[in-house]
């Protein structure tokens, strides 16, 4: 398969990495306009290297996100990035979980979740992406993936469940 | 102050255009400008794309998909007939026989300086003679590289404008073609200019 012109890249994927960054960094004064050009300015640079196999949808997720994060510890030191966490048997099915939370709630815990939970749950939940396509945005394994989602809906439910009370 | 207080969920739609039209003003300002057009032709559909530079690519029997997709990706592209007026113009009077060799600026800056000195020798074969890949490899300085001459024909990026399909086998035998239709459309060139 051959890669499509940058410029097609730009008309297919510009709205979502920009929807994507604007949701990673809408609890700081980052403005997402700058990150969405900065990743497009990175991706061209790249662009020749790519191989004609790859998935541009997740590459340029990837370069957002190593945009947004480079960002969110410049801005924030204190934020601590988790690493890989590792996957302890299959994760709980977490989207009837997610489907019974109410949205706008679920919005605003996002933002204080560690960087890759967000990353992830943003790409599962808002973007529709698959499980690997998680993993290859994130540099990590699929399971690493599923547990990063799961982790956060996890949260997320702990979270509501305290507020309901 | 509820308004105030108001903490969207998405962005505006303002803001994601605002965005986009950012992103593309940049893209604009950074990308090599391809301009490219086609022509019909008895050979089929020609695609031409230039740049700055001149004439870069000619590509015929080909879906127009494939003909950008071969363009160098990081490239903006314009679909533009006027850019390429003048050289539709010439290839319209090759085509009625009223032209034999073409004026216009081709740039070939993107391939080796061998493939450059092969590509400007057959350049020089006028219209109705043929020479074989040794002759042009001995015209080059280079008598034993025939085959290599082969291939730095191959790679022609305007076929017919720089006329590869004047170059023949030692015993006449045409073995390839770099323009679309392979073989046969050299053969219908060669025909058309009177060498076959």
């Amino acid at each position: 398969m051959n890669l499509p012109r940058f410029e097609t890249l730009i008309e297919r994927h510009h709205d979502e990495i920009y929807r994507y960054l604007w949701q990673m960094l809408r609890d700081t004064h980052l403005d997402a306009q700058d990150f969405t050009q900065e990743t497009f300015m990175r991706a061209y640079q790249a662009y020749g290297r790519l191989r004609p196999d790859s998935n541009c949808r997740a590459w340029l997720y990837k370069i957002a996100t190593n945009c947004a994060y480079t960002a969110l510890r410049r801005s924030r030191r204190e934020v601590s990035l988790d690493d890989d966490l590792p996957a302890d048997g299959l994760p709980p099915p977490e989207e009837a979980v997610v489907h019974n939370l109410v949205l706008e709630d679920i919005r605003q815990f996002i933002d204080t979740l560690p960087l890759k939970q967000r990353a992830a749950v943003i790409m599962r939940h808002i973007d529709g992406f698959e499980y690997n396509e998680i993993a290859q945005t994130l540099d990590c394994s699929e399971e690493a993936a599923r547990a990063h989602v799961s982790l956060a809906v996890r949260k997320l439910r702990k979270e509501l469940d305290g507020q309901r009370r | 102050m509820a308004e105030n207080n108001f903490h969207p969920n998405e962005p505006t739609q303002a803001a994601v255009e605002a965005s986009r039209s950012r992103v593309m003003n940049w893209f604009s300002k950074t990308a090599t400008l391809l301009q490219w057009a086609t022509m019909e032709s008895p050979l089929g559909t020609i695609y031409l794309a230039r740049n700055s530079a001149g004439l870069c690519s000619l590509n015929f029997g080909v879906s127009e998909a494939e003909f950008l997709g071969g363009l160098d990706l990081r490239a903006r592209t314009e679909n533009n007939p006027d850019a390429l007026a003048l050289v539709i113009a010439q290839l319209r009077e090759y085509f009625a026989g009223t032209r034999s060799r073409f004026d216009v600026p081709v740039d070939l800056s993107q391939m080796t300086p061998f493939q450059r000195n092969v590509l400007h020798a057959a350049e020089a074969i006028p219209a109705g003679k043929v020479l074989t890949y040794g002759q042009i490899a001995q015209d080059i300085g280079k008598p034993r590289a025939s085959r290599a001459v082969g291939q730095a024909l191959g790679s022609n990026p305007v076929p017919i404008i720089v006329p590869c399909h004047r170059v023949v086998g030692s015993d006449g035998s045409m073995t390839g073609y770099s323009g679309g239709g392979g073989v046969a459309s050299k053969k219908w060139l060669l025909h058309m200019e009177g060498a076959l």
